[in-house]
């Protein structure tokens, strides 16, 4: 990888970090597990590796932000996600400073 | 599959133990949900080759488990600044205060060789690793603190954070037109040849050959020696050279080897005046005295007189520049000082 090419996959990701998080937690608003969470960002065009995405929602759940809770689904027990109600108090105010970031970019180009 | 129970074995292995089972269980789930939808959408069974190639993009296990770990700074950001200002001091007072012991110790020790300076110089890296050790732990433990309990250590992210600009320091003298600032890399340079020079220095006494060459055969064949007396006032010399070096190392640290201060000049030429002026006024004016007395007075007493005598006038003239010199510096530092006070702020 050359210098421009490293520099600017550093950077590119720097932008998603923030982004994957704001994504995960507007896509909890309705109860996902990993797996299906996944799918869902990845069929809307942001693809998380399963490295990235799992130990997220484990850190995001650590941080009062998801609630989980251990089902039995199609024969198998799977963590559901959802919002907790810290959770969506945040996501109120992440993306209220998304849209002013994003109206600030935009009038910049 | 068995390939991918190997795979959740392999990470299990490095997550946190607390959590091992309960997040094994959880990608386990996941990870099924995934193959079983790959192998409906093939109406088969993976094939090996298939299975692996699957396996493989989920990454290694070990960097599968290293995003389960809690992300923690050795050093974090909020203290960093403040570790690498502690780091810098400590290793400069550790540094100059070792150059000074080592110096005195090898001096004052039974004897002054090769092997003790040599030994001196080869454990100054340990020193200051060992120095750098200790600070990097304990910033280390301040970190491991104020993540864990953030209540009890506020002080500590708030080093830099409570600061007032009437604390900032004046400006730096503008060089005149013309003058070059020192480089780091000369400043780097004469620190290095300062090591070098006291070594030769602290050495010479022991191996004078080292001052005179193959001339101190010459030497010890002559009528003619140097007042023991003499050698009090080298070590001074010595002394005040592992002083300047010292200095040099603490500007060169503290980043101010740019601009050294009137003070490190007026007090190194004070310290070289007063050797001066003592062996001026030595009694009987004796630098040079004749090796065997009884035998060599009639024929040599003359010329270690005139010698002696001219040694004396040398050293007066010399003395004289030398407080003439320290007169004027004295007068120039104080003249900036009193322009710097008189200066509206």
């Amino acid at each position: 990888m050359t210098l421009p090419e490293s520099t600017f996959e550093n950077l590119r990701l720097e932008l998603r970090r923030g982004c994957l998080t704001l994504a995960v937690l507007v896509q909890l608003r309705s109860e996902h597990y990993g797996y299906t969470l996944r799918k869902d960002l990845a069929d809307r065009g942001l693809v998380i590796d399963e490295s990235t995405l799992y130990p997220l929602l484990r850190r995001l759940e650590t941080q009062g932000l998801l609630v989980s809770e251990w089902r039995e689904e199609e024969k198998r027990n799977k963590r559901f996600y959802r919002l907790s109600s810290d959770g969506e108090q945040i996501l109120g105010q992440l993306l209220q400073e998304w849209q002013a970031i994003n109206t600030s970019i935009s009038s910049m180009l | 599959m068995e390939l991918l129970d190997r795979y959740l074995q392999a990470v299990k292995k490095h997550l946190p133990w607390q959590r091992q089972d309960d997040i094994i269980a959880e990608l386990r789930a996941n990870l099924e949900s995934q193959l079983d939808e790959k192998q409906a959408e093939l109406g088969r069974p993976l094939t090996p080759a298939e299975a692996e190639a699957w396996i493989q993009q989920l990454g290694s296990p070990v960097r599968m488990a290293s995003h389960y770990q809690p992300q923690q700074y050795l050093i974090g950001p909020a203290i960093y600044p403040a570790y690498l200002h502690v780091l810098r001091i400590a290793s400069m007072w550790a540094l100059a205060i070792y150059t000074l012991v080592a110096t005195i110790t090898i001096v004052l020790g039974p004897s002054i060789s090769g092997a003790a300076v040599a030994q001196a110089a080869f454990r100054l890296p340990s020193i200051v690793i060992q120095v750098a050790a200790w600070v990097t732990l304990v910033f280390a433990a301040l970190e491991f603190i104020a993540t864990r309990y953030p209540g009890k250590c506020p002080p500590i992210a708030g080093f830099y954070a409570n600061w007032s600009p009437s604390t900032l320091p004046p400006l730096e003298p503008v060089p005149a037109p013309g003058t070059k600032r020192p480089s780091y890399t000369q400043a780097v340079t004469e620190v290095i040849f300062g090591f070098v020079v006291l070594t030769w220095l602290v050495l010479v006494p022991r191996h004078p050959f080292l001052m005179f060459g193959p001339g101190i055969a010459f030497l010890h064949a002559s009528p003619f020696r140097l007042n023991p007396i003499l050698l009090t006032f080298y070590w001074w010399i010595v002394g005040l050279n592992a002083l300047q070096l010292a200095w040099r190392c603490i500007d060169l640290l503290r980043g101010a080897w740019q601009h050294p201060g009137p003070l490190r000049h007026i007090v190194s030429k004070l310290f070289g005046a007063i050797p001066l002026v003592l062996l001026a006024y030595l009694p009987g004016s004796a630098y040079v005295l004749l090796r065997h007395p009884e035998t060599d007075m009639s024929r040599y007493a003359q010329t270690a007189d005139s010698t002696n005598r001219g040694i004396h006038a040398g050293l007066q003239v010399l003395c004289v520049i030398v407080i003439l010199q320290l007169a004027w510096d004295v007068a120039q530092a104080l003249v900036s000082v009193l322009r710097g006070s008189q200066q509206p702020r």
